[in-house]
């Protein structure tokens, strides 16, 4: 029944937007999000949610039209992401698309912030962050390959 | 012949200027537009921010009983804590180029007013000024400034303001500053610009939904029409405090927005009044320019016929 809504579209419209500009508008049949927690994935009719994001990669499998081969991938780092009716929004400060990922670029980031000091509570959960931030975009980066 | 080659002269040079403001009037058309897109497209990011926030006071306004709902609406953040204000935060977005009629003047006169009201009522300030034209104007007025920006052309980009807004909402947690306004020209229409002053920290709290749409809210939910009962993961709480700094950076970065905007606009308006300006020259010079040619050759012609005269004789 859930098929024949919207003059019969299917799947699961998906938007992802930042500061500057909506990044991509499309439909798909299944979303993954990188949650707080963890990855979490989303499909048509699923139950409406408000949630925050961490640092990772959105996957977007079955693109209606896309010439990805199927599968989307966009790391984006943190946010927040709406799903309601059908649709999932994702807020998000930055977004790049899996392509433009630089591992290279990715791994001396991660160094440099481990070789930085850094003292005083507040510093350091502020540098864990940062690393924990910089580990992820590696392992998007990485996976490209 | 002399007054009549000056007058040549000068339309000459009049017509050269009117060419490069009518280049500068298309330049900033252009770029106008541009602006505005961009304008345009960073308005969706907000709009969807303020879904979310909503639906969460939708959520805790449905769910009176429920906890949630109490920590929605009772919430407090560092963000929206009034402060006496001991320690103040002033940004001034201005342009680095002028030629742009009075955008530039108006907002360094604004600026002035709320630094001279700080200064009356002795509290610090932190100047940071963005753009030549106003780190010139306000040096020129005495007016110390802590931090000058440069980079922001007609194209200011998010990751650009982002380590200035992070560095104002640091300042903010630990104490610094009690308060931050901004200083720069709101873009209300293309006919309509104002340069205003606007408080940005502290935030002005979310506001709860008015009586007719939380009506309407929960004659759909009784209805059973919508399925709007979000769930929030890890809490309403939880999320209102990550939402209101990502809301503060997206209105920070809509002045510089705004901005980008208006200044097009201001040198599109007085490149446009310049040229017309000068084709009222070219005319008016041109008549003098022919007068003063007609009334030459008139003399010179009366010079023949009185040679004429003084030969027959």
């Amino acid at each position: 029944m859930a098929e024949t809504k919207r003059g019969g579209e299917t799947g699961v419209r998906c938007v992802i937007t930042t500061p500057e500009s909506t990044v991509l508008d499309t439909r798909a049949e299944f979303i993954s999000v990188p949650l707080f927690d963890g990855q979490r994935g989303i499909g048509r009719g699923h139950a409406p949610f408000v949630g925050r994001l961490g640092v990772g990669e959105v996957r977007i499998t079955g693109e209606q039209g896309g010439a990805t081969g199927g599968l989307r991938r966009t790391f984006i780092e943190g946010g927040f992401v709406e799903v309601g009716h059908d649709e999932v929004t994702i807020i998000t400060q930055r977004s790049i698309p899996a392509e433009k990922l630089d591992a290279a670029a990715a791994r001396s980031d991660l160094e440099k912030l481990k070789a930085a000091p850094s003292r005083g509570d507040e510093a350091i959960t502020a540098r864990m962050r940062n690393e924990e931030a910089a580990r992820a975009l590696l392992r998007a980066a990485e996976r490209k390959g | 012949m002399a007054k009549a080659r000056a007058l040549d002269r000068r339309r000459k040079s009049v017509k050269n200027i009117r060419k490069i403001t009518r280049t500068m009037e298309l330049i900033a058309t252009a770029r106008f537009k541009k602006a505005m897109d961009r304008s345009v497209a960073s308005r969706d990011y907000t709009l969807r921010l303020a879904k979310i926030l909503e639906n969460i006071a939708a959520a805790s306004a449905g769910g009176a009983d429920g906890s949630e709902g109490g920590a929605a609406l009772g919430f407090s953040h560092p963000l929206l804590e009034v402060r006496p204000t001991k320690r103040t935060a002033v940004l001034v977005l201005t342009g680095n180029r002028g030629l742009c009629g009075g955008y530039n003047s108006n907002i360094v006169r604004q600026a002035q007013a709320i630094l001279g009201q700080w200064r009356s009522e002795k509290v610090g300030v932190h100047t940071s000024v963005s753009g030549k034209r106003g780190i010139s104007a306000l040096k020129f007025r005495g007016v110390d400034i802590d931090e000058r920006y440069l980079q922001f052309e007609d194209k200011p980009e998010f990751d650009q303001v982002a380590p200035i807004g992070r560095s104002y909402l640091e300042a903010y947690a630990a104490g610094e500053i009690d308060r931050l306004d901004v200083v720069y020209t709101r873009f209300d229409s293309i006919a309509r610009q104002a340069a205003v002053t606007e408080m940005l920290l502290p935030l002005k709290p979310p506001e709860a939904p008015s009586g007719a749409a939380r009506e309407a809210a929960a004659k759909a939910a009784a209805a059973g029409l919508a399925s709007d009962d979000y769930d929030f993961y890890p809490s309403a709480q939880s999320i209102l405090e990550e939402i209101l700094p990502a809301s503060f950076m997206a209105r920070l970065f809509k002045c510089f927005l705004d901005s980008a905007v208006s200044e097009q606009v201001a040198r599109m308006v007085a490149m446009k009044a310049a040229s017309e300006n000068a084709g009222g020259l070219i005319k008016d010079l041109s008549r003098r320019y022919n007068r003063a040619r007609q009334s030459q050759i008139t003399g010179e012609i009366m010079e023949i016929l009185g040679g004429v005269e003084a030969l027959k004789k």
